[in-house]
């Protein structure tokens, strides 16, 4: 960038519009990779499990679910250390809460009653009911669905938004129709319609807006 | 009437770097030098003549073995983004 002595008004407000612009997008196109590389590990692990559940032994398989975390948390840290070191802001910290709470409150819930349903811990620990177990998808699904909804509303994106609707709410209701593996396959879905569309929105309608080649020329 | 606009921040340079960290907590040289498109050399230059006016705080720490500086935007900063930006107005016949 030269230095010009005759910036005119206009000329700086253009500058500060620039700036903003650029680097608001360069830090949302930021979240759109771990929100596809999430979504994938959801998929071809509710499809993995689903497999196994109805050829091979049952809904024990449904502990395969903890290594989500070490594979979903190294592919993260190989994308955090390949991009740029991208600033935080106040809207990319409230999806990382969002997102964060989500992981906290599914993954503790879905282990607990994990281990419960693969007869590791007693059923009688916490619940009187089978049938809240065969309902995990279902509230799995809502969080997932109000996890993408509240993305949509931050970051100001109707598609997002309407995906996050069709997740949690289709995946709330579309579970309870499906009884044990059949499960998997709302999951995968909710994982397409809840992670990887929205990640993928992101990315695209990112990347259209910088062939405009608006940061590259302040 | 026009309202004087500050000369530290009427720069081309300068007003792309504090507008780009009058939105984020605190961003790295690398990044604030690809947002800008600016040169490693007019960038320092400019960093410390923010610094210096007290408008940022430039901090230089290790990434591991690598060198690392982080800007950050400090109150006289953002009051004086804010400032310019209202003079500004008065140029465009913004109300």
């Amino acid at each position: 960038m030269e230095e010009k002595k005759n910036l005119t008004a206009e000329r700086s407000l253009e500058i500060i519009r620039k700036s903003i612009e650029c680097s608001q997008r360069t830090i949302t196109q930021n979240s759109a990779l771990p929100l596809i590389w999430w979504g994938t590990c959801v998929l071809v692990l509710a499809l993995l499990i689903a497999y196994l559940w109805q050829n091979h032994g049952g809904a024990a398989w449904n502990l395969l679910w903890a290594a989500i975390w070490p594979i979903g948390y190294l592919g993260n840290w190989m994308i955090d250390k390949k991009r740029e070191a991208v600033p935080a802001t106040f809207v990319s910290k409230c999806i990382g809460y969002v997102w964060t709470t989500f992981g906290i409150f599914c993954g503790g819930t879905g282990m607990l009653l994990g281990l419960i349903g693969s007869g590791i811990l007693p059923l009688s620990l916490i619940m009187p009911s089978v049938f809240i177990f065969g309902c995990i998808t279902s509230v799995i699904s809502l969080c997932f669905g109000m996890g993408t909804t509240i993305t949509g509303f931050i970051i100001r994106n109707r598609v997002i938004l309407v995906c996050g609707l069709i997740a949690g709410i289709g995946g709330f209701f579309g579970a309870l129709h499906f009884p044990g593996h059949e499960q998997l396959y709302v999951m995968a879905a909710v994982a397409i319609t809840g992670l990887i569309v929205p990640g993928l929105v992101i990315h695209f309608s990112t990347k259209n807006k910088e062939d405009m080649s608006l940061c590259s020329n302040h | 009437m026009f309202q004087p606009l500050d000369p530290l921040l009427h720069s081309e340079l300068r007003l792309a770097i504090v507008s780009l960290l009058i939105g984020v907590e605190e961003a790295e040289f690398p990044y604030i030098k690809e947002q800008t498109g600016a040169t490693a050399g007019n960038l320092s230059v400019q960093l410390d003549k923010l610094s210096t006016a007290g408008y940022i705080e430039v901090e230089k720490t290790f990434k591991g073995k690598k060198p690392c500086t982080i800007c950050r935007m400090t109150g006289a900063g953002h009051q004086a983004f804010e400032n310019y930006v209202e003079a500004l107005k008065s140029y465009l016949n913004v109300k």
